[in-house]
This record gives structure tokens, sequence and C-alpha cells, in this order.
């Protein structure tokens, strides 16, 4: 038998009387702050959680399921394919908003005429309401009515009036179109600043090392957007995955299955089938699915790119 | 002059009982899809502002929603906590209503007596468990509607069966300005994938014999498996590849459907007597040139008809039950009955109102002869979870992902998990 004592624990560090107070103080000036967050997004969160973990009408029938909805959720073909679906349709748009947006962009922080024009039309898009802007393409690929085949026919491209929205490949193009032309505004005016932020003795020296228009595009705004276009790309995909509007009032998720984007499935799920606990379930998922990406792009990309 | 004095003082006292003093301000809420129709809205929007005149103090504020909209929004409203006084229910939703306990009393807010005054066919779908969910307001058989120039012009009478249906659609797709280009169609197929279309889809399945749910004792069925069935999904099928049908049928929902009867675009549809009602609000000059006729079916199965009814319910928890049951007694007045059909070519539910000559026109004999063939819908919590089981389904046949027999099989087996998930 060992006659040692076993150590004695470091003493606790007394905190002194003008810290406690400093902490006190600053916990009441974010006190505020936390309680708006508490109400507006934990509580929400928090309780879309604790739906999805029953079968329940919200009113008066609440029977405890557990995680059945997660597990059903994820192993239901449907589900899955709105997924595809959602993933594919927000990777097409925020991949169009880039694209449509950096070359505008471009365009505008060159010295064209009526620049300040082409900045307040092009910025056009962005200020229409979703919905104006579903029914304005909606007519646009009416068959009969649309201005699409009318120009088509003109033309002489087609002979027949063509139910865009009918064909689940061109609905499905149809939706991203509209997405991509309501969107890329964003991009551009965020872009068009970033542009306009990088010095520009960097285009002059590349200019002496020799480098064109690309080349400078290519090796100094890129570069000097990056940082700028990280942002958009995690904001404008977490966005467009939840997207409901554009694609709800155009097809209503159709034909068949073709658009049928997650937030129209959780929707049906949720105020069809009045089936709120499985919805929250979906929306959950949906949520963890965009923190994923979220973190997964953050560790990608490095920190002085992001 | 002793008893009108009387009648006075005691109104009096039960409009203080009812939470309110007689002159005291007070709104009424009231949730509405045919508000925000035309001309539906006008109409409903005169009875309201009459009962205000008559009522001074009472402020009737609607919650206008698209008919396709208006049972997610009642679910929105009860959760929230923000029922209406008086909202619209139907024999499609009211099993779903129940369930949430959103319905007041009805007898006990109407009185016993008053359901005697409706016909027995509307009253007899807006019962669950015994109970009354809704004074039936309206209804609306849905059946073939059909312009009536256009039939007699081309030699053809209205079909009676499916095959017949198939060759006057054919026969009435036409080019009417020579310009080479089909410009009216002869059937004007609602293939949207919501209650519209699945509600239209329903009838055509029933019309073959076959039923998408049944009563099997205190169990449901589907007919969706049947070969019935199958030839229902491939009647939709073969009308589309025809090209009897306007270019777009899976976006044609009702309204795109009225407006193509309206526009001279298509020659027939199914649908109720208000659909007169909103074709001659687009395009007057189709008055007289709109009829109804019985829905074609196979050989041997009788036609079976939505009444498409809507009532009105008085909400569980509203604080002016008094005032709202006078509010939907007045709009249910033989008058206002006979008003509301005039304008909008919905048919009454009142007795007295029914028996009124001006109902009985010529243009809604279809419509009146159809009635007699209404069925009850299956009053399943589940029931609206049908229309996009239809849906999928018959858009799939259309746009040639599926066949009739697929369908009919994948219709089938989603219901009958639907079944299995409400046991």
């Amino acid at each position: 038998m060992s006659d040692a004592s076993p150590p004695l624990p470091p003493p606790a560090r007394k905190r002194s009387p003008a810290a406690a107070a400093r902490s006190r103080t600053g916990f009441a000036f974010v006190s505020p702050a936390m309680l708006v967050m508490a109400l507006l997004v934990v509580y929400p969160l928090a309780y879309g959680i604790y739906i999805s973990l029953f079968r329940t009408n919200l009113l008066n029938r609440w029977d405890f399921v557990g995680l059945t909805f997660f597990v059903q959720s994820l192993s239901d073909p449907g589900f899955l394919r709105s997924l595809f679906i959602t993933a594919l349709y927000a990777i097409l748009v925020v991949g169009g908003h880039l694209i449509v947006g950096v070359a505008l962009a471009v365009v505008l922080a060159t010295q064209i005429r009526m620049r300040l024009l082409f900045r307040a039309i092009l910025i056009l898009p962005w200020l229409f309401p979703e919905v104006v802007v579903a029914l304005i393409f909606r007519w646009i690929f009416d068959p009969i009515f649309g201005l699409l085949n009318h120009l088509l026919r003109s033309v002489g491209l087609i002979s027949t009036q063509v139910a865009w929205l009918d064909d689940p490949t061109w609905a499905f193009v149809a939706v991203v179109g509209a997405a991509i032309w309501k969107g890329y505004p964003l991009v551009m005016l965020l872009a068009l600043a970033g542009l306009q932020s990088i010095p520009r003795d960097r285009y002059e020296a590349a200019a002496l090392d020799g480098a064109g228009r690309f080349g400078q595009f290519r090796y100094v705004s890129l570069p000097g957007l990056a940082p700028i276009l990280g942002v958009a790309v995690i904001l404008e995909f977490v966005w467009w995955f939840k997207h409901f509007t554009i694609v709800w009032l155009m097809t209503k998720g159709g034909p068949v299955d073709a658009t049928n984007v997650v937030s129209i499935d959780i929707y049906r799920t949720a105020f069809q089938s009045f089936d709120f606990g499985r919805a929250s379930a979906m929306a959950v998922i949906v949520l963890f699915i965009c923190i994923a990406f979220a973190i997964a792009y953050r560790r990608m990309v490095p920190d002085e790119q992001a | 002059m002793k008893l009108s004095i009387l009648s006075t003082v005691l109104l009096g006292l039960g409009l203080t009982v009812a939470g309110h003093a007689a002159d005291e301000p007070v709104t009424l809420t009231v949730l509405s899809s045919t508000i925000v129709e035309g001309p539906e809205g006008k109409a409903e929007q005169g009875y309201a502002d009459a009962f205000m005149e008559q009522h001074p103090n009472v402020t009737i504020e609607f919650i206008g929603v698209p008919a396709n909209e208006l049972y997610a929004k009642t679910n929105a409203l009860a959760i929230s906590g923000e029922m209406p006084d008086v909202f619209l229910n139907s024999p499609e939703f009211m099993a779903q209503a129940d369930d949430l306990g959103i319905v007041a009393d009805m007898q006990e807010v109407l009185g016993a007596d008053y359901f005697d005054g409706f016909a027995k066919g509307p009253l007899a779908q807006s019962v669950v468990d015994g109970e009354y969910q809704f004074a039936p307001w309206f209804t609306i058989p849905n059946t073939l509607l059909y312009r009536r120039d256009v039939f007699e012009q081309a030699g053809v009478e209205p079909p009676t069966d499916w095959s017949e249906f198939r060759k006057v659609a054919r026969e009435l797709t036409v080019d009417t300005d020579g310009d080479g280009q089909t410009d009216r169609w002869g059937f004007a197929l609602v293939g949207t994938n919501n209650g519209s279309g699945a509600g239209r889809f329903f009838l055509v399945l029933r019309a073959h014999g076959a039923e998408e749910l049944a009563a099997d004792g205190d169990a449901w069925t589907t007919g969706f498996g049947t070969p019935e069935a199958q030839a229902a999904f491939q009647l939709y099928a073969d009308v589309v590849a025809d090209g009897s049908v306007p270019p777009g049928p899976l976006q044609t929902g009702y309204g795109e459907a009225v407006s193509l009867i309206a526009s001279d675009k298509a020659a027939m549809m199914i649908t109720g007597p208000h659909t007169i009602g909103a074709v001659l609000d687009q395009n007057p000059d189709m008055a007289g040139k709109l009829a109804g006729a019985l829905l074609p079916t196979v050989e041997g199965v009788e036609p079976d008809i939505n009444l498409g009814m809507f009532g009105w319910a008085i909400a569980a928890d509203s604080d002016q039950k008094e005032l709202a049951a006078e509010y939907v007694r007045f709009v249910l007045e033989r008058d206002n009955q006979v008003a509301w059909n005039l304008a909008t070519g919905r048919l009454p539910t009142r007795l007295d109102a029914l028996q009124d000559p001006q109902i009985a026109r010529p243009e809604l004999a279809g419509f009146i002869e159809a009635a007699e063939y209404g069925y009850q819908v299956p009053t399943a919590r589940f029931y609206p979870d049908l229309f996009s089981v239809a849906g999928d389904n018959y858009q799939a046949v259309i746009i040639g992902r599926k066949s009739a027999a697929e369908a009919a099989e994948d219709a089938a087996a989603q219901t009958g998990r639907l079944i299995d998930n409400n046991r």
C-alpha cells in the first residue's frame, strides 16, 4: 500500500469582482441580440425538429414516432429524386448566375456609352417579384398565346404549337432559365463592386507582361473576385436549394415530377397531405444538407479566398 | 305591438348574450374561394354589402383564396389559431376539418329544423359520423359542358360513350380560319396535377366503372388497379394523341380551360354549370351557346357525378356564432340563392330556391339532370392525397412516361399505402 497522497487539484481560479462585473455587463449587452436570435432563429428551428418526431396535425393529434419520418424519407425514392432534382436545379441556377452575372459585370465595368442606363436596365429582373417573373415566363412558354412559339413560328423554326412546359426536359430548362433571369443581378452587382475595387495597376502590370483581355480577366479579375464570388456561391446555393415560388407557379413541380424540387415536395406533404411531422423531417434534412454544403465549401476553399 | 317589442328585446338580449351589444361594431371574417372568382366574387360581395346594410354595426371581412389553395389555407389558419368565423367547407375536406375539430355544432348553431330545408342529395354529403359539417350553399354537378352552336354546325350530338366522345372530339378539332393551323380543339382537358385536374379524372374513372376510393365496411379499397381504371388512363393518352386537346394539357388548369372555351378554342370540357357564368364573364357573345349533357360512360355503367358542392361552416372557436349563423342564413335565403344562380350558374341547395322556375332554364337542364347521379364523396381524411396520386399518373400517361397499365398499377399501390398509413 502506498502512502503517497494523491496530488491535490489546482486551486480554482477566483475571478476578481471587477472581472465578474465586466462579464455581467457583457452578457447584459449581448442579451437583447441573443434573445432576438433565440426567438427568431433558434425557437423555430428547434420547434421544426420537435415536430418532425411526431405524427401530428399540429392541433389535436400528437403521436410520437421518433425518427421514423427521417428513416422513411431517406429511404423514399421519390424524396431522394426530389433532392437530386433540387441539387441539379441549384447548381445550374447558381452556375448560370455566376456566368451571366460576372460576364455582365465585366462589360459594365468598362467605359461603354450609356453605362448607367444599362446598369439600371440590367438590374430590373432583381426588382420584379418572383410571382411576376414566374407568370411572365409562363406566358412566354404558353403553347397557344406564348411569345416563344410566336417568334419561333414567325422565323419558321417550328410549324406546330409546342407545349414546352409539358415536356419534362424543357420544363426543367424553363424553370432554370427563369430563375437565372430573376437572380443574376445580385451576382452582377457583387461582381461589379468587386471589379471596381481591384487596383488598376494590376491590370497595367498584367498588360505589360503581355496579358490580353482574357488573360487579364483570368489572372487579375477572377482572383480579385474570388472572395466575393465565394460568399455569393454559398448564399446563392442555399437560397436556390430552398426555392419554391418560381417553380411552383410555372410548373407545380410537373410534368409528373420533372421539376419537383424538394420545397414543393415539403409543401405538398404539409399542406396537401397535412402530414406535418413528415414534412418537418424533410425540411430538417434539407437544413442539414445546406449546413453540410456551407461547411464543405468553407473547407474546400481557402480562407483567404472565401 | 307588444309582441314586436318583446321580440326586439329578446333579439337584443340574444345578441348581447352572443358576445356583443346590438350596436357595438363587430367584424365577421369569412374565408371564401368564390370571392376571388368572377362573376362569383361580385355577387358574393353583393350579399355581404346587403347584410352590412341591414346590420350597420357589422363589417364583413373576406379572406379570399383560390379554390385549389382553400384547404391548405384553412388548415394553416386553424393551426395558427386564426380561424375565421365562417369558412367554406366541402365533402372533400370535411373529414379533415372534422379531425381538426374546427367546425362548430352546425345543428345547434343553425337549428335542427333549418336542415330540413335543404335538398336531400347535397345534405347527405355534408355529414361525418352523423354530424352536419356545413350548410350546403351550392352544387356544380360536374358533367359535360359543350358548345351547342358548334355541335349543331358540325351536325353531331353530345356523345354518350367514350369511343363516341373521341370521335366527336376529333371531328370538332378544326382550322376555323383556314390558315392551315388548328385553332379550335374538341376537348379542353384539365390535366394539371391538382384538385381541378384530379377531380375531373375521378369522374372519367367512375364513368369507366372504377372508383378511386370506396368504403368496404370499416375499411377503404381502391379501384385504381382494375382494367376499368386502365381504360380511363388510356383515354387521357388517346385524346391527347388524337390531337383533339389544345396544346399543353398538363398546364391547362380550370382557369385556362375556361379561357379556351371563352375564346372559341375548345368545344367541350368536363365541368359544372358555374363555367357558363365564368365564360360569359370573359366573353358575353357566348350567351346561349353553351349547354350541359350527361358525361359519357362505358356500356352498363351509370354516370357518377361529383356535385362539386361547397357549403358554409362556422368555426368552433368563433365567439360570434350567432351572428355567423345569421349571415349564413341570409346568404341561403331563397332570393339570394336564385340571384346567385342567375349570376353564376351554380345550383341552389335550398328546396324553396330549387322550385323557382328561373333555375330550370334550358342551358342548365343537362346539369340539373346530372345532379340526379351525384355520388357520395368518400369521407376519408386522406382523400385530398388522392389528387396527386391521380395527377402524377395521368400526367405520366399523357407524356408517355408510363403505360396506362403501369399508371393504374402505381396509383393502386400508392393508394394502398395511403389506406394502410391511415388505418
